[in-house]
């Protein structure tokens, strides 16, 4: 641990120097240097992360990097009470029993067979993503998964690994999929209609590629997923194994959330129907929504706060967006964009390029909201250079979504999953076993966002 | 009245490298519901219960899935209750163990009772080996004697 501190304050130092040797002034060089502790902390102590932010956060402060106005202007308040509305409704969700629904209807399903498994599970992931998120859907997908291939007793490695890439595919398809889908809204403007219209499709045509790639993939464990179901039969005993008292209050909550959802759906209409500024409704929908259910559960309303808001991951957000304020505050940003763009030669299309491969390749390694902190302020300082950011930022969007197949640590989902596993099962998928259909997968996705952001004038 | 005078100085413990149904056996037979963890050296290093097992056999994520009703009884249940001779204790136990001294007030085990949510306490003795071990029922039975004696 000693060295791995060491390591963090050598490199974040250096990189401060390095910045101040680029022509960077002394703030711009601590605010970098700043805001690589927080990267660095995700990575070599991601179980006490928050406290490098917390120290980042006053050094910014102490040092005159940012005064407090601006820290709380950049920690981007809207979209902290949008998670924790969102996180709020999950709850109610989960209470009411409506994941294990999911579950059920997924183990529950008739005349079984692999491809219809494949289809099944790709389908639900991808749905439950882009109504919930992804650390949320892939819980309950994982769940489906080991009930079934237990019962069928087949390796449920590949099916764990399907229903994670269709989770971070499909986690790119709303504003509420991912948590960089709500960051890269608040900060561009783009609506949740836009997300529907731009990001659905391809996160769909990405999907329906993937399924065709595991298939072939795991052709040898679909066929043994085949045999097995002939030779058990049906899977009587799964479709009854659980059930979900279905009573008034598991309606309501239902209806609370499709109502949710349906506001979100519209909130750039209303926006627009009420003069008010773009995603203010998109904003409110959450925490007036997490208020009736507050209101409506009043004995439990402590509970919902205290128990599934996650203050942990928000507080960490809310830390690292001060400090990515900071880098444009101090004007280190613009410095970066303006570098960058001059390496690209001003031009969009490398650009775009740039952003969705550095941001696919950086997503692979790293926590993706970090690396999206970072590329926000880098991208809305490309407006003073006249540049079209639109494309610019569904790059963002697709390379940090997708970019989280690459490896096994890749997202939050696949640590997830992974860690069930190895709970329940005591089964390690190896980094080289995920590395060879993750990477063809991220590669072919981003492949495929890349192609449709240069030549679909659709994204301009 | 100090926790000495009520423990339960014959204890059975088990070691971290006996298997879990040779445990689950021993629980049974005793009719407890937990179980000191004794190394080689005598030292104490870890409880092991019932609900060690609860908690290894059903599945980690029914928490976080919700409400829902277990109508029949999993594959995965059945199969990894088979498995319990080829895990060994140390593997389920906990090994942050609550324990006191052999001076201490009832009162005050009870308040660690409550606060760490522990049932039954090791007690350990001035060299750090374990002396006995006290269980809820003990505390009541014992306060309730004390109250009587002052009645």
């Amino acid at each position: 641990m000693f060295k791995r501190f060491i390591l963090l304050i050598l490199l974040s130092v250096s990189l401060g120097f390095l910045s101040r040797h680029i022509g960077l002034n002394s703030h711009q060089a601590l605010a970098i240097s700043i805001f690589s502790v927080s990267i660095l902390g995700t990575l070599l102590f991601w179980s006490f992360r928050l406290s490098f932010a917390f120290l980042g956060a006053a050094i910014l402060l102490a040092t005159r990097t940012i005064d407090l106005e601006n820290l709380i202007k950049f920690s981007s308040l809207e979209v902290i009470l949008f998670l924790t509305g969102m996180m709020v409704i999950i709850g109610l969700l989960k209470d009411e029993g409506f994941f294990a629904w999911i579950v059920s209807l997924i183990i529950r399903t008739r005349n079984l067979t692999a491809k219809k498994f494949v289809f099944i599970i790709s389908a639900i992931s991808m749905a439950l993503a882009c109504a919930v998120d992804e650390v949320t859907s892939i819980i309950f997908i994982v769940a489906a998964v080991l009930e079934i291939c237990d019962y069928f007793e087949v390796d449920p490695i590949p099916y764990i690994i399907i229903s994670v890439l269709a989770t971070n595919i499909g986690s790119a398809g709303t504003v509420l999929g991912n948590p960089i889908g709500i960051l890269i809204a608040a900060k561009s403007g783009l609506t949740f209609e836009d997300f529907i219209i731009k990001a659905f499709p391809l996160a769909l045509v990405c999907l329906l590629l993937t399924i065709a790639i595991v298939m072939f993939w795991y052709k040898r464990s679909l066929q043994q997923l085949d045999r097995q179901i002939k030779e058990f039969g049906s899977n009587d005993m799964l479709i009854k194994l659980v059930s979900i008292p279905a009573d008034r209050q598991t309606k309501s909550a239902l209806y609370i959330f499709a109502l949710t959802l349906l506001c979100l759906a519209f909130s750039h209409r209303l926006d627009i129907l009420l003069g008010l500024e773009a995603n203010t409704i998109l904003l409110i929908v959450p925490l007036m929504a997490a208020a009736f259910i507050m209101i409506w559960k009043n004995t439990k309303a402590r509970e919902f706060i205290e128990k599934d808001v996650e203050w942990w991951t928000l507080l960490f957000f809310l830390l690292l967006f001060a400090q990515a304020g900071a880098l444009k505050y101090t004007g280190a940003t613009d410095v970066m964009a303006s570098k960058l763009a001059g390496f690209a030669g001003n031009s969009q299309p490398v650009l775009i390029t740039i952003v969705l491969w550095v941001s696919a390749v950086g997503s692979s390694i790293l926590d993706n909201v970090v690396l999206v902190a970072a590329f926000i302020p880098v991208i809305q300082s490309f407006q003073s250079l006249d540049l079209n950011l639109h494309p610019l930022w569904w790059a963002l969007l697709f390379g940090g979504c997708f970019g989280g197949n690459i490896t096994l640590v890749g997202s939050t989902a696949n640590i997830v999953a992974l860690g069930i596993l190895e709970k329940e099962r005591n089964i390690r998928v190896t980094f080289l076993r995920w590395l060879g259909i993750g990477l063809t997968v991220g590669v072919v996705t981003v492949i495929i966002a890349w192609v449709s952001l240069l030549f679909l004038p659709f994204y301009r | 009245m100090k926790v000495k005078e009520i423990m339960v100085k014959d204890v059975t413990s088990i070691s971290p490298e006996s298997a879990v149904n040779e445990a689950l056996g021993i629980l049974q037979k005793l009719e407890i519901s937990g179980l000191p963890v004794i190394d080689e050296s005598g030292k104490l290093v870890g409880m092991f219960t019932e609900k060690d097992i609860l908690s290894y056999i059903l599945p980690s994520y029914i928490e976080k899935v919700g409400r829902f009703i277990y109508e029949e009884n999993p594959k995965s249940t059945k199969k990894k209750f088979i498995e319990l001779n080829k895990i060994k204790v140390s593997q389920l136990m906990r090994k942050d163990v609550v324990t006191t001294t052999e001076d201490t007030t009832l009162c005050e085990v009870a308040r660690i009772m409550l606060t760490k949510k522990a049932r039954r306490i090791p007690v350990m003795d001035k060299t750090g080996k374990i002396a006995g071990i006290v269980a809820r029922c003990d505390i009541l039975k014992a306060l309730d004697l004390e109250s009587k004696q002052v009645v």
